[in-house]
């Protein structure tokens, strides 16, 4: 058969967010493809230079729709650390608290879809239900959905009372048994293995030379974790487990995710229980000295990376943010050669595209 | 004439059937609704769907051939139409002579193929890639449906529907005795409808709408009702072939137990869509040719040996 | 993991590549060395060789003085803790070399600076437009000068 392109993107069904790719194939095989991003690209970087310190917390949220709590965390942890102030130890375990919730609201959302891409769309529905549970307890202790506005440079803007702790325990509960059940599914399902098993092995020294982060590193078996690699508080006192495993397909990747979502849960509540007493935030001076640092988190889709160089004045100087995706987009081109026409989805899904943190 | 017309055009024919398929498209997605924890169309949603598109622009695009794009889905609708008039609906069945049942697998590959040439003939590369995959699925499911088919014809010793269905009141519902032949032709009828996990020609993630991707409005309004008609059929002839017991004397309960056995498959149909994933065209195609095309045969050598 | 001796591996890259070498202290939790532009490839190639777990993180540019024309480039390394290369294109015209033969991962990175900064990277085919639009007409829309001026 002949070669044709096919477009996927910038709009399609596959594609939650605008990403542009050409795939080129020949029947039912993909022989290669290439990639554009740009769609949502706001000049973040640039737009950060123009406004103050404390404007930016809201603007740097504005990067992403799913992890937004995570990188207003790391632009506050490097401003904070170019200041030289130490938060109260409260807030930075709220902060944790909110980042797990984050964690396993993304991982469900990505199980969704990759469920809805291999036509399962009953899990899909049951993940996104599930999902809406973790929303509803962001919302009732930020005040909103996705975008929390919940940090400040210097600690966080809210507290959490006897009624939100109970409140988070039952939803943490529930979780706990919805997500067993997930996991039994892509455990067991034959037709969600048949599919995702051996789909575009991913080895780790592909992995290492690629610079790949996150959940599809350590799908491959590259056990690397920001939290524990670089402890941040509350991080450096809690306790687990960094969920790996060898082979690096598909179905690793759901694996490596799902069991994430556990051990996420389970800090969770190891956060609850040793939640310090004390105030959540401190006031901070408006201009920051001169400085550089750099800092690295654990978003949900892998490490997160942020540069901040301060020249003495209230605006940054320079503020680069390296998201997980970037990374991750790069194998991209590579995967998408010598699969199925039908494992494009599967693919792509692997990735955990979140392309307006790619763009900015 | 009289008579004729109202066979046609009312019961069991154009009317009736689909009221039927849209009925059918209800009770499914209220089902599959139900099994993702959500709350499901209300029972006129079908209905609504077919009038809006009706009331949307037609476009095609500029190299496709407009006469035939309109005319596959009424062929198709038309085949399928004519397929239900032989199918006996609680033991009715005005038109039955031997070897229907032949005629009716005939009609009812006809939507099929028109889907394959509405893929090939509408240009769009998707189209494209859905009508090969369409064909692909064919040969997939097409053999080991007809072996299954067949199967409760040599039990019966008759290739007319309602022979077939006469034959189970001395000898008992063939489900029974070919459990194996029913789940094959159940697997059949699911490649035929393109329905969940064996949606590969129209998968949305993959080819945008296969085959009817380019199709807008009226015409493909036209394409809904054939898949829902063509279901609605399907079933009944499942029901006819291996369930039986539809035809009693007093005709109240030989609907109810009708009724009762097509809410029976619906179920079936809408459960299997929810808790499967999607094969892959390769794998589909390795399952038809080396798992279910040999067990149709087993099957069917059983049932010639035990007549014997 | 493997501990980072500074000044250990300045005085390598020094007598290895015979370039001049010395360590940045301006950032804060990452320890820099300050590499010129030529040998910025052979310094990774070392790199490479001598640590299994070179995992680049990212590439940042910008203008240190707002005022001149020279651009600065860090390479964000992590080999189980922070490491940066520094190099300072000075002038108008600004060429670094493409590092995707040792770090195929550096592709995108090295795009997106290539499109900001108007940065041309030696050794590689080229660098399509990845977050500008196809007909942007403007140059390099990143931080020049003018804009420190305002």
């Amino acid at each position: 058969m002949s070669k044709i392109s096919i477009p996927i993107g910038p709009q399609h069904p596959l594609l939650k967010e605008p990403l542009s790719m050409m795939v080129d194939i020949s029947g039912e095989r993909v022989l290669g493809a290439s990639l554009r991003l740009g769609y949502v690209h706001r000049g973040i970087e640039r737009l950060a230079q123009t406004r103050t310190y404390t404007q930016n917390v809201h603007l740097i949220e504005r990067i992403c729709g799913i992890c937004s709590h995570i990188h207003t965390t790391t632009y506050c942890q490097a401003v904070e650390a170019v200041l030289g102030v130490e938060i109260p130890l409260r807030a930075s375990y709220l902060r944790a608290l909110m980042c797990e919730l984050e964690r396993v609201h993304s991982h469900l959302l990505w199980l969704g879809i990759l469920a809805k891409h291999i036509g399962l769309d009953t899990i899909f529905m049951h993940a996104w239900h599930d999902r809406e549970s973790v929303l509803d307890v962001m919302e009732e202790i930020s005040g909103g959905r996705v975008l929390h506005a919940a940090n400040q440079i210097g600690g966080v803007r809210f507290d959490i009372d006897h009624d939100h702790d109970s409140m988070i325990r039952s939803a943490l509960k529930k979780l706990h048994e919805q997500v067993a059940g997930l996991l039994d599914v892509i455990e067991n399902e034959p037709a969600l293995i048949a599919r995702t098993k051996g789909v575009a092995p991913v080895s780790p020294e592909v992995i290492k030379k690629y610079c790949v982060v996150g959940p599809m590193a350590r799908a491959s078996g590259v056990n690397v974790d920001m939290r524990r690699e670089n402890p941040i508080p509350p991080y450096d006192q809690l306790d687990f487990s960094v969920v790996t495993h060898p082979d690096g397909d598909a179905w690793s990747r759901t694996y490596v995710r799902v069991e994430e979502i556990r051990v996420s849960l389970n800090l969770c509540e190891s956060i609850l229980e040793q939640l310090p007493e004390g105030p959540v935030n401190i006031r901070v001076p408006r201009r920051v000295p001169a400085g550089e640092v750099i800092i690295r988190s654990e978003a949900p889709r892998g490490e997160l990376f942020y540069y901040l160089r301060s020249d003495g004045t209230d605006k940054p100087a320079r503020l680069k943010v390296r998201t997980p995706t970037l990374a991750a987009l790069s194998l991209l081109p590579e995967q998408l050669s010598a699969i199925h026409v039908a494992d494009i989805p599967v693919v792509l899904a692997g990735v955990d595209l979140c392309v307006a943190c790619a763009d900015r | 004439m009289i008579e004729g017309l109202f066979y046609l055009l009312l019961f069991p024919g154009l009317v009736f059937q689909v009221v039927c398929g849209l009925g059918f498209e209800w009770v499914d997605r209220k089902l599959l609704a139900l099994f993702q924890r959500r709350v499901g169309p209300p029972w006129y949603q079908p209905l609504a769907d077919m009038i809006k598109l009706f009331g949307k622009e037609d476009l095609l695009p500029t190299q496709a051939n407009d006469l035939i794009a309109s005319l596959l889905p009424l062929i198709s609708l038309s085949a399928v139409l004519t397929a239900g008039l032989y199918v006996p609906i609680a033991g009715f069945s005005p038109f039955s002579f031997e070897g229907d049942l032949i005629v009716i697998l005939f009609l009812m590959s006809v939507p099929t193929l028109s889907y394959y040439l509405a893929g090939i003939l509408s240009i769009g590369i998707y189209s494209v890639l859905g009508g090969g995959r369409s064909l692909l699925q064919y040969f997939s499911y097409e053999v080991p449906f007809l072996i299954a088919l067949s199967g409760p014809a040599v039990a019966a010793g008759s290739w007319s529907v309602e022979g077939i269905m006469n034959a189970q009141f001395s000898l008992g519902s063939f489900i029974l005795f070919q459990p194996l032949g029913f789940l094959l032709a159940l697997i059949g009828l699911i490649g035929k409808l393109k329905r969940d996990p064996l949606d590969i020609p129209s998968a949305k993630s993959e080819v945008i709408g296969g085959s009817l991707t380019e199709y807008t409005g009226a015409k493909l309004a036209f394409w809904h009702l054939v898949m829902n008609v063509q279901a609605v059929v399907g079933i009944f002839l499942m029901i006819n072939l291996f369930l039986g017991w539809t035809k009693f004397h007093n005709p109240a309960i030989a609907l109810a137990v009708f009724v009762l056995e097509v809410l029976l498959i619906t179920g079936v149909l809408s459960t299997t869509s929810a808790v499967f994933a999607r094969l892959r065209i390769d794998q589909l195609a390795g399952f038809g040719w080396r798992i279910l095309v040999p067990l149709s045969i087993a099957q069917l050598t059983f049932v010639i040996l035990m007549g014997a | 993991m493997t501990e980072i001796n500074l000044d250990h591996l300045c005085n390598t890259l020094k007598s290895n590549l015979g370039c001049d070498c010395h360590v940045f202290e301006e950032i804060m939790n990452d320890k820099t060395l300050v590499i010129d532009a030529d040998s910025l490839k052979d310094a990774v190639k070392l790199l490479d060789c001598e640590f299994d777990n070179l995992h680049l993180s990212a590439i940042t540019a910008q203008q240190r003085d707002p005022q001149a024309d020279d651009i600065e480039v860090i390479y964000h390394f992590y080999l189980g803790e922070g490491f940066s290369l520094l190099t300072s294109l000075l002038g108008e015209e600004h060429v670094l070399p493409s590092l995707i033969s040792i770090i195929p991962g550096a592709d995108f990175y090295e795009r997106e600076i290539a499109e900001m900064f108007g940065i041309t990277f030696s050794g590689r085919t080229e660098t399509p437009s990845l977050l500008l639009p196809e007909d942007w007409d403007q140059g390099p829309p990143f931080i020049r000068k003018e804009d420190k001026d305002e």
